[in-house]
């Protein structure tokens, strides 16, 4: 039974015990995900128009059963990397998919508010309403979310013109979570290597693995702080570094995780504070010129 | 005969300020707003060289950031001081739309042009439709603003009337401007344009067409040499 808690819920993903069903064509929290989400995969109809005036589109109706990187139709997967640390080589399985941030820029930042931050604590995108902008995928630091062309409320306005399809990445299995279960990728992990409860407790949780293993946390501060605890043994810099040089599909370093990746909202932050100080000056300012008046000076 | 140099005061620096403060960080808005909407690399404008920074969400949310401090500045500013003075005369008035209607008429060959005082009955109607829309924006965007924090996090039906609305009052003001900017094809209207750089606006046309607020000026008929009065202080142009 999942608790929320006051802070919502959360993963730690223990990777010293993951080893990426290496027995299996496909890992078992990625096919289970296929499964349990294959009713709320795009079924776009054909033909998908391209955007003007670029002529491109982004369509993976035709790749679907693709499971080595993130996808429309493949929310999870799972990143198998040597990784070189002090002499030695270690063999690394990374389960990959939204982290479910606590200040969350894709959803801060959806410019149509279709995507939102819930209660319990995962990032949902509203498939009903999202025109495909695909801007939340350009400011999280991981490139999650992705799109599918030729679905959503833009086929119904001016297709060629507007908007580009529907994001689409893992919700945490939310529906289950209400109804008090877990992910359906926390109850398939033939290792046991998903951990999942109230934030608080897998972060806790991590530090004890952590401790244990003398090992390394990932998620617990990147991006501002996300309700995904990543415990390894060898350090996320190391991870990155091989991550970066690995070729996906003949292309390098797809998605990394770069040490305390830094939030997009954190550098106009200071700003907003700066918000709150305008109006008093602004009022401040007039008075010194309505003074001025008064005077005779104007 | 009239000395067509001789000009007129119509707006003080302050006017000025207000004025050229909203209107330069509502155009940075504009442009920031439309790169977070998100539409520079959708359409390609990305590619053009030296706009590749258009696509960059950190410049663009910086830069909108940057412009709303100004904005909500020269707002309150403005508010303030008309208070603090009793300014009010670019408040709309009972008649304003029909007046207005009389305005466009005259101005297309119909009619006479109805007197006017130091503002037209249009650009009042003009400035609270303005004023309306940069409030919803700066209530609206203050609201998106707290939300991009930490400590803000309403619920999603909320976030999304939130949104959508400064997204509609973004193209309803953006219409206003445009309307507003279009005034100028109007030849009628092209003499208050120095008014809107310098603060003066030729004696002359002030008198033809803003004879009510004319009549308050104690102007003398037959020197150069113009008195200040009731804070209207009178010139000589260039």
């Amino acid at each position: 039974m999942a608790e929320a808690g006051q802070s919502g819920v959360g993963a730690m993903i223990d990777l010293s015990k993951c080893d990426g069903c290496k027995n299996l064509a496909v890992p078992k929290c990625v096919s289970v995900c296929r499964e349990k989400n294959a009713a709320n995969f795009p079924q776009p109809k054909e033909p998908i128009p391209l955007n003007f005036p670029l002529g491109t589109n982004e369509d993976w109706s035709k790749k679907k059963q693709l499971t080595n990187r993130l996808t429309p139709y493949n929310w999870t997967y799972v990143q198998n990397v040597k990784v070189t640390e002090k002499g030695k080589t270690a063999e690394v399985s990374i389960p990959r998919r939204c982290m479910h941030c606590d200040n969350p820029p894709c959803a801060n930042l959806c410019p149509f508010g279709m995507q939102t931050k819930s209660q319990e604590g995962p990032v949902v995108i509203d498939k009903d309403g999202c025109l495909g902008g695909a801007k939340c995928r350009s400011v999280c630091p991981w490139q999650i979310p992705q799109r599918q062309a030729g679905v959503g409320v833009y086929m119904k306005l001016a297709p060629k013109y507007l908007g580009g399809g529907v994001m689409f990445k893992c919700d945490l299995c939310l529906d289950r979570i209400r109804k008090g279960e877990v992910p359906a990728c926390v109850e398939a992990c033939p290792q046991k290597a998903i951990h999942f409860g109230s934030k608080e407790a897998m972060r806790q949780l991590a530090h004890q693995r952590a401790q244990e293993i003398s090992g390394y946390i990932y998620g617990e501060k990147e991006n501002g702080g996300t309700s995904t605890f990543y415990v390894s043994p060898v350090s996320f810099k190391s991870i990155h570094k091989a991550l970066m040089d690995h070729e996906v599909d003949g292309k390098n370093g797809r998605m990394g995780m770069k040490p305390l990746a830094e939030n997009v909202l954190d550098s106009p932050e200071g700003m907003a504070k700066q918000m709150l100080f305008a109006p008093i000056a602004g009022i401040f300012a007039a008075g010194m010129v309505a003074y001025k008046t008064m005077k005779g000076a104007e | 005969m009239a000395n067509p140099k001789k000009t007129v005061k119509r707006h003080c620096w302050s006017n000025l300020f207000t004025h050229w403060s909203v209107a330069i960080s509502t155009i940075v808005l504009f442009i920031s707003g439309f790169g977070q909407m998100p539409m520079y690399a959708r359409y390609g404008f990305t590619k053009i060289p030296g706009f590749s920074w258009s696509g960059n969400y950190k410049i663009t949310l910086n830069l909108h950031y940057a412009a709303a401090i100004v904005l909500i500045f020269a707002v309150t500013y403005h508010l303030a001081v008309s208070l603090m003075r009793k300014e009010f005369s670019l408040l709309p008035r009972r008649g304003d739309l029909r007046e207005s209607w009389q305005i466009i008429k005259a101005m297309l060959g119909f009619g006479k042009e109805p007197e006017s005082d130091k503002y037209l009955a249009e650009q009042r109607i003009a400035y609270l439709y303005i004023a309306v829309n940069v409030m919803i924006l700066l209530i609206t965007g203050i609201i998106k603003v707290l939300k991009n924090t930490d400590f803000y996090q309403p619920g999603a039906s909320f976030i999304f009337w939130v949104s959508n609305i400064h997204n509609a009052a973004t193209f309803a003001l953006l219409f206003g401007v445009f309307g507003h900017l279009v005034a100028f094809v109007f030849k009628d209207n092209r003499k208050l344009l120095p008014g809107i750089f310098t603060g003066h606006i030729c004696c002359e046309y002030a008198k033809h067409r803003h004879s009510k607020w004319y009549c308050t000026l104690d102007v003398p008929e037959t020197t150069d040499q113009l008195p200040a009065v009731q804070g209207e202080i009178l010139t000589v142009g260039d």
